[in-house]
């Protein structure tokens, strides 16, 4: 495996910045795209009636900043070929349920960059992005980690 | 006061889930949702010319579905960390059907961890991971 700084944005810098509103009608619709069954997610009484200040959004809301950011500006900055980019995975860690309300701020990172052999010959390449989003106290509610794939030309 | 944190045993198969036929709705309805406009998912010319057979549905849909299923299992607020792998891609008519088994459970902080799996027949589309918070029985 090499690590390489020089391919797009060197490890540790940030890519890009996102604020948006959390907003009920969001997700309700996030939810509902997603089948979610849970009342407290399209109900403000039954997210009041179970303790939450506004209806809280699914554990994957956060992916609603694709609305705000270029999908090829950013994948171009990185250095990537849009066409070989796939996402290998994705993990979220929740300090607390994000709710309608929160104003939240993403702040993306490079925090890892290498390439390897691909199981099928030719040279793979692994970007890791992750993004802190921050509540308007300045606390993290949710840390979001993906690995972006491009498969060898 | 909230919600009680469900209670999970060792070895457990949770009630599973199961989404579809997915049809072109589905994942326009996402791309709404979720703002992904890629036209891979919804442009089946495009998708033909890179070499798919038709449009295939956004991984962060499939992600969405799980994420979604377990948080209706657990409450969402119990939910303290979530991750999925993409294993192959979903097409429209396809049927996810979602699996899970606890894998652990960890008495002195009260959380559990349960693999996950979602399938469209015998193909494994993603799998994922995830660790709750979990009331202890007894």
């Amino acid at each position: 495996m090499t690590r390489s700084s020089t391919q797009g944005i060197p490890i540790g810098s940030v890519l890009d910045t996102v604020s948006f509103e959390v907003e009920a009608g969001k997700i309700m619709e996030f939810a509902r795209a997603t089948h979610a069954a849970d009342p407290v997610h399209t109900h403000p009484e039954a997210a009041r009636a179970m303790d939450f200040p506004n209806v809280p959004a699914t554990p994957t809301h956060v992916v609603v900043a694709a609305h705000h950011r270029d999908q090829k500006e950013f994948v171009a900055a990185l250095g990537l070929a849009i066409e070989r980019v796939v996402v290998g995975s994705v993990d979220w860690e929740y300090i607390r349920p994000i709710v309608a309300g929160d104003r939240l701020t993403g702040t993306r990172r490079v925090i890892d960059d290498v390439t390897r052999e691909g199981k099928r010959g030719g040279v793979m390449r692994l970007v890791t992005l992750e993004t802190a989003w921050v509540d308007d106290t300045g606390a993290t509610a949710v840390t979001q980690r993906e690995v972006l794939i491009e498969r060898g030309a | 006061m909230g919600r009680p944190a469900a209670t999970l045993e060792v070895g457990q198969v949770v009630e599973s889930r199961s989404i579809g036929p997915i049809t072109q709705t589905d994942i326009v309805r996402f791309a709404g949702a979720g703002g992904d406009f890629n036209p891979l998912h919804h442009d089946a010319a495009y998708a033909r010319q890179a070499g798919l057979p038709d449009v295939i549905a956004m991984g962060q849909m499939q992600a969405g579905m799980l994420a979604a299923w377990i948080a209706d299992l657990v409450h969402v607020e119990n939910l303290l960390s979530f991750s999925v792998r993409f294993a192959s891609p979903l097409a429209i008519g396809q049927t996810i059907e979602m699996t899970g088994t606890v894998s652990s459970v960890s008495t002195e902080d009260a959380t559990a961890h349960l693999e996950l799996l979602a399938k469209s027949g015998d193909r494994a589309v993603i799998s994922g991971r995830a660790r709750v918070r979990i009331a202890l029985s007894g």
